[in-house]
């Protein structure tokens, strides 16, 4: 009990899903778990599974089927829907259309459940405004019409309206789809860094790389659990591997990868140093081939030679190649 | 961090001052044509004559026709074009749909029906001007009824359905099919009856009586002040259901008062003036476009100052200064509103923005 009081969130046996009628339809078996407060939290699992759901229960934007979200002690259906948008904020996939609104306007917004009736901003919401905009970067596109921002600016100005509404809790649903890669981790970056200044974002993603390589923990949901721990606890437990049961892709838990399960083409022996030979062993592992530590027929041959840096032997026969590509045209024939 | 706050206040005043400039402008010319629309007309007015008739008494006929015709039919225009504008700004940010209005979805149909209902189904005495006081509430009421029973279908329609022009060929659809129920109730209604219908349905800003006309402005103005209830709610609604929700609004209680202010304003014009189509879409995004903003704390008086201005141009054009006959100023608004509705639609298809 003790131990809960210093945890901001608890999904206690949370059954999640849509009520249809009398009927109910539950996503999943009821799932527990809880965040310590400040950090980073991926919501893995495979397409369809309800994290979408899951997300959209914890900010109370729909009902549980049972069980319970507590924040900060509290059930937070006994939360007031005001008071709760001055704790948790919620940012969707859903992309805002309005013209003639401004960043500032926007960002502007996230005072909603501070302001009296009339939506009046004081001088300490302003305040809150501005280093909302400051704090995602936007300073210099504050005025800027939203139509005319870019997915990752929009993006960044619903994260500032969300600065701006004061909520330690961030819900994010998939922040990160849409975006190009520099974009990608800007966001994940800044989330990072909120984390850092004392806020908890749990969001939902299908980029695996930016779950494992950023989150401080996962919580991959399974069909029939939800696992959690910090990405490399759940390497060595091996849990990944059921997300990915496949016939065609093998995740492995050695190097967090992903490779296709392909027909071996046989063993191959590479000679060299350095990057260029893990690039080159990268090429031969996409071709289906094994690295041997031995000698093989053909094997390959790293040089100092610019002209000729591959050189490929078999069977006494040795061809020289300026490129990885033009070697592994050859392996292939 | 404090002066960060700083460097962005030269702005931001810039924007206010702007602002201010143009709701002086706006509130000028308000006050301007609504002294022409009481000088010009038939007999011809000067506006000398106007500051006289309110301060000396001199019961001379120029006095008879600005107190019993001019200034009711003015203060008809005035509080019609606030209505419908006001009630089509909230229907616009509720839906989410730039060509919302009371007139395109149906709504002032359903305040017709409202009325027809009164009218035809029940008795000819509730004929406006025919019970002095209690028929005219009968009316509004009916009205208010009509307009709300319409915003309620369409709402739950605009949950299911997410395209703007299907709602609104839904709503065309429903006005059509109240005018051919209105139609089969005047075939099996008797002659007074029809007389009655036929004689509101042809109504206009300038046939209120005096009692009707004090019915309207007050439901008018309690229209205006629940809208200014709204401001905070249509704000966040500009988000959309989803996140208006998570930044902490009460989403049935905003409906419950949007619903009720719209009805009551677009019910109300609906009942005393008839059907009068397109100020409703116009007059918001016109509004929109002159101050730029998104912001219903400058939309909404804006939009009351600006629907005012823009009926009573269409009450002056409607009585064609200087000769004796009058165009049905429905015809007028629709010649006013027609192009900013095509402007919106040819926009929509270029930007991706809704409002």
């Amino acid at each position: 009990m003790e131990k809960n009081e210093t945890k901001i969130l608890i999904l206690d046996n949370l059954s999640i899903g849509y009520a249809k009628g009398k009927h109910s339809a539950e996503l999943l078996p009821p799932l527990s778990t809880s965040s310590n407060g400040s950090e980073l939290i991926a919501v893995i699992g495979r397409n369809g599974i309800g994290k979408s759901t899951l997300l959209r229960t914890i900010a109370g934007l729909q009902p549980s089927l049972g069980g319970e979200v507590i924040l900060n002690g509290k059930n937070i259906s006994e939360y007031s829907r005001i008071v709760l948008a001055r704790k948790i904020g919620y940012i969707s996939t859903e992309v805002i259309k309005v013209n003639n609104m401004r960043v500032s306007d926007l960002v502007a917004l996230g005072r909603f459940p501070h302001t009296n009736w009339l939506g009046t901003i004081d001088n300490s919401g302003r305040l809150a405004i501005e280093n909302a905009i400051a704090r995602a970067g936007l300073t210099s596109l504050r005025a800027r019409n939203i139509s005319e921002l870019s997915d990752g600016e929009r993006q960044k100005a619903m994260i500032a309206r969300v600065l701006a509404q004061d909520a330690e809790l961030m819900i994010m649903d998939e922040p990160t789809a849409f975006l190009d890669i520099a974009s990608k981790y800007e966001i994940i970056s800044l989330m990072r860094e909120l984390t850092r200044d004392g806020k908890t974002i749990i969001f939902s993603t299908h980029d695996f790389n930016i779950a494992v390589n950023q989150a401080d923990k996962i919580w991959l949901i399974l069909e029939n659990n939800l696992i959690e721990g910090a990405p490399e606890d759940l390497m060595l437990s091996g849990a990944f591997e059921h997300l990915f049961e496949s016939s065609i892709v093998q995740f492995s838990s050695g190097d967090g990868n992903f490779s296709f399960l392909r027909e071996s083409r046989g063993s191959i022996f590479v000679r060299g140093e350095g990057l260029i030979r893990k690039w080159t062993e990268r090429a031969l592992i996409r071709e289906g081939y094994q690295l041997s530590s031995s000698i093989t027929n053909p094997y390959i041959h790293i040089t100092d030679d610019t002209d000729q840096k591959w050189l490929l032997t078999s069977d006494d026969k040795t061809e020289s190649f300026n490129s990885i590509y033009e070697l592994i045209r050859v392996l292939q024939k | 961090m404090k002066s960060e706050v700083l460097a962005t206040v030269p702005e931001e005043i810039r924007l206010r001052r702007n602002k201010s400039l143009i709701f002086l402008v706006l509130f000028i010319l308000l006050i301007f044509f609504f002294i022409l629309d009481i000088v010009l007309g038939s007999v011809s007015i000067r506006p000398a004559d106007i500051f006289r008739a309110f301060f000396e008494r001199t019961d001379s006929e120029i006095e008879t026709i600005i107190f019993k015709f001019r200034l009711p039919k003015a203060l008809t225009a005035l509080a019609a074009g606030i209505a419908l504008s006001l009630s089509g700004l909230q229907m616009q940010t509720l839906f989410r749909n730039p060509m919302a209005g009371p007139y395109v979805l149906g709504v002032s149909s359903g305040a017709s029906l409202g009325v027809a209902l009164v009218i035809l189904g029940f008795s000819a005495q509730f004929v406006p001007g025919s019970f002095p006081r209690l028929g005219n509430w009968v009316l509004v009421v009916s009205a208010w009824l009509g307009a709300g029973a319409v915003m309620m279908l369409i709402m739950f329609l605009s949950s299911k359905i997410r395209d703007i022009m299907t709602i609104l060929i839904i709503g065309i659809m429903l006005a059509s099919g109240i005018s051919a129920i209105v139609s089969i109730m005047q075939y099996f209604s008797n002659e007074t009856m029809l007389k009655a219908y036929v004689i509101w349905t042809m109504g206009s800003l300038g046939n209120l009586s005096a009692g009707q006309l004090q019915v309207l402005l007050l439901t008018v103005a309690a229209g205006m002040i629940l809208s200014l209830a709204s401001v905070k709610m249509l704000n966040a609604l500009l988000l959309g259901e989803n996140y208006a929700v998570s930044i902490g609004l009460n989403l049935r209680l905003s409906r419950i008062v949007i619903f009720t202010c719209t009805s009551i304003l677009a019910g109300s014009v609906t009942a005393f003036c008839g059907p009068i189509g397109f100020i409703g879409i116009a007059v918001p995004h016109i509004t929109r476009n002159l101050f730029r903003t998104s912001d219903h704390r400058i939309l909404v008086p804006g939009t009351i100052i600006a629907g005012g201005v823009v009926m009573l141009i269409s009450d002056i054009i409607s009585q064609l200064p200087g000769s004796v006959n009058i165009l049905p100023v429905n015809s007028v608004t629709s010649l006013i509103g027609i192009p900013v509705v095509l402007w919106i639609i040819l926009r929509n298809k270029r930007d991706t923005g809704s409002f």
